[in-house]
């Protein structure tokens, strides 16, 4: 009994259940299975369907991972070892480490801090490095392009998506989650500053290679990037962590911008969570969405779209909150 | 420039979203539903053992070197000479019927069975003494629905239950 009490206690339900490992997980499966799904339904085809057909295939996910559970991962001769197996935990947990400092409602979070959207945008920032140490540790050249095209990417999106994140910070004049969700009751910041969402919603994309810029694992040019040389489970893992960190800055881009859990019918943790999770699974699944109708762009057209346009943007958008603010948009929570 | 730019990418997700929701389907399901063939498919070779004359001009028109003469041995014994007859090996054959259409005979004719699979590589080659026992059935766990693919001007092909 004590046990249970303890799961539920926020620190422990926050990082493992939801919005944490458990919640990740069941995205993980659901949201790979939607992706194909989706593509297939834009592609006029029917996509996975035979396992467990009456929902349209739905565990097909269950059995890739079956499948990738019962594979022999290999280790190249010539690869570094400690790093190339260990990287991928680290990119796994890296990816969703983040969520601890996601509140999931006014009163339920993991712990409470006045710089919470700093937190969660500098731990996000740290999985990419884990992606260029892969691409070296696997001692191949489609892992090492794969890698460095990712660390080009990084330093084109990461200033952007900082300076759109922190615009709403200046609009909302805090930087902790809760006090920005919670100001939102009324107007959501997506309506106040559109520039700002747009923008961080397209580097929220670039961040995690889909797909307009799935660039770092452009399949038909450089096999799979980074993930070249993994098999078995541990493909699994760096597979999963992209979707993982997109799931993640879902849930900050929700708080950000959708209002988080606002409208809240009822003042309970578990609903304002639900909430949250279903703004932040309808952002993912349009991530996955967009990969049935983009090609993939060169990496010098992606690294131009975020120093020309996104960066720009990002300026404009601080100024905009900036402007808010002078002109007297009161929406701070007292 | 870039607002055109933005127009065409708003343009591309509107239209993805509109097959995501209203998008035909284009997938035969085939297991199920299997297409009826039309009258001259190229599909696997049937062989009439008595018919054939020994001719070898199939072998010898053959493209792909499938089809290759076999030196049948109670004949030759029987008959004091050497006697060849047709055999064929699936890895090679590219169906393109030039062996059906030389043989003065029709010892040889186009079936409609196109979809046998098998386990080895030697399996797919037959003699002349299985060639001539007729092309393996398809095995389908229900009998399956024959439909007849259907051009439409709206959403393409579209497959409608033949009728037979």
């Amino acid at each position: 009994m004590d046990i249970l009490k303890l799961l539920f206690e926020p620190y422990i339900f926050i990082p493992l259940v939801f919005p944490g490992l458990v919640a990740a997980f069941l995205l993980l499966l659901i949201i790979i299975w939607l992706e194909r799904k989706i593509a297939a339904k834009v592609q006029l085809r029917y996509g996975p369907l035979y396992v467990f057909k009456p929902l349209g295939g739905v565990i097909q996910t269950i059995a890739d991972l079956l499948r990738y559970l019962f594979q022999e991962p290999i280790v190249p001769r010539e690869a570094d070892k400690l790093a190339f197996l260990m990287t991928p935990v680290f990119l796994f947990g890296l990816a969703y480490l983040p969520v601890v400092a996601v509140p999931i409602s006014p009163t339920y979070y993991a712990f409470r801090s006045d710089v919470s959207l700093l937190i969660v945008m500098a731990l996000t920032t740290l999985a990419p490095i884990f992606t260029v140490l892969m691409g070296w540790s696997s001692n191949n050249k489609f892992s090492l392009i794969g890698g460095v095209r990712e660390g080009y990417l990084v330093i084109s999106y990461e200033i952007p998506m900082f300076l759109s994140a922190i615009s709403m910070a200046i609009l909302y004049k805090s930087l902790d989650l809760v006090e920005i969700a919670e100001a939102q009751k009324g107007l959501w910041g997506v309506i106040l500053n559109p520039l700002a969402a747009i923008n961080m919603l397209l580097l929220m994309y670039m961040s995690t290679s889909k797909f307009p810029f799935e660039i770092p694992e452009a399949e038909s040019e450089i096999v799979a990037g980074p993930y070249t040389e993994y098999s078995g489970i541990i493909y699994g893992l760096v597979m999963g962590a992209s979707y993982v960190k997109l799931y993640v800055l879902s849930l900050v881009y929700s708080i950000l911008f959708l209002g988080g859990w606002n409208p809240l019918p009822i003042n309970d943790p578990m609903v304002a969570g639900a909430m949250l999770f279903v703004k932040a699974f309808l952002l993912v699944a349009l991530g996955a969405f967009l990969r049935a109708v983009y090609p993939r762009f060169r990496i010098d057209q992606a690294i131009s779209i975020g120093w020309k346009i996104a960066f720009p943007l990002s300026l404009i958008s601080v100024v905009i909150s900036l402007l808010l603010i002078m002109g007297g948009v009161s929406l701070v929570v007292k | 420039m870039s607002l055109s730019r933005t127009v065409r990418h708003a343009k591309a997700i509107l239209t993805g979203f509109k097959y995501l929701f209203a998008g035909p389907r284009l997938t035969l399901m085939y297991p199920d539903d299997i297409q009826e063939l039309p009258e001259g498919y190229r599909g696997m070779i049937e062989y009439d053992w008595d018919s054939c004359i020994k001719c070898s001009l199939c072998a010898m028109v053959c493209p792909a070197d499938a089809m290759k003469m076999y030196v049948s041995k109670e004949e030759s014994e029987r008959e004091g000479k050497v006697v060849k007859r047709p055999g064929i090996n699936y890895t090679r054959c590219i169906f393109c019927g030039f062996c059906v259409d030389i043989c003065p005979t029709d010892s040889l004719r186009f079936t409609k069975v196109h979809d046998v699979a098998y386990y080895t590589y030697e399996e797919q080659i037959y003699p002349p003494a299985e060639f001539s026992k007729g092309v393996p059935r398809p095995l389908y766990l229900r009998e399956p629905r024959k439909v007849r693919a259907v051009l439409d001007e709206r959403r393409g092909i579209r497959y409608e239950p033949a009728r037979s």
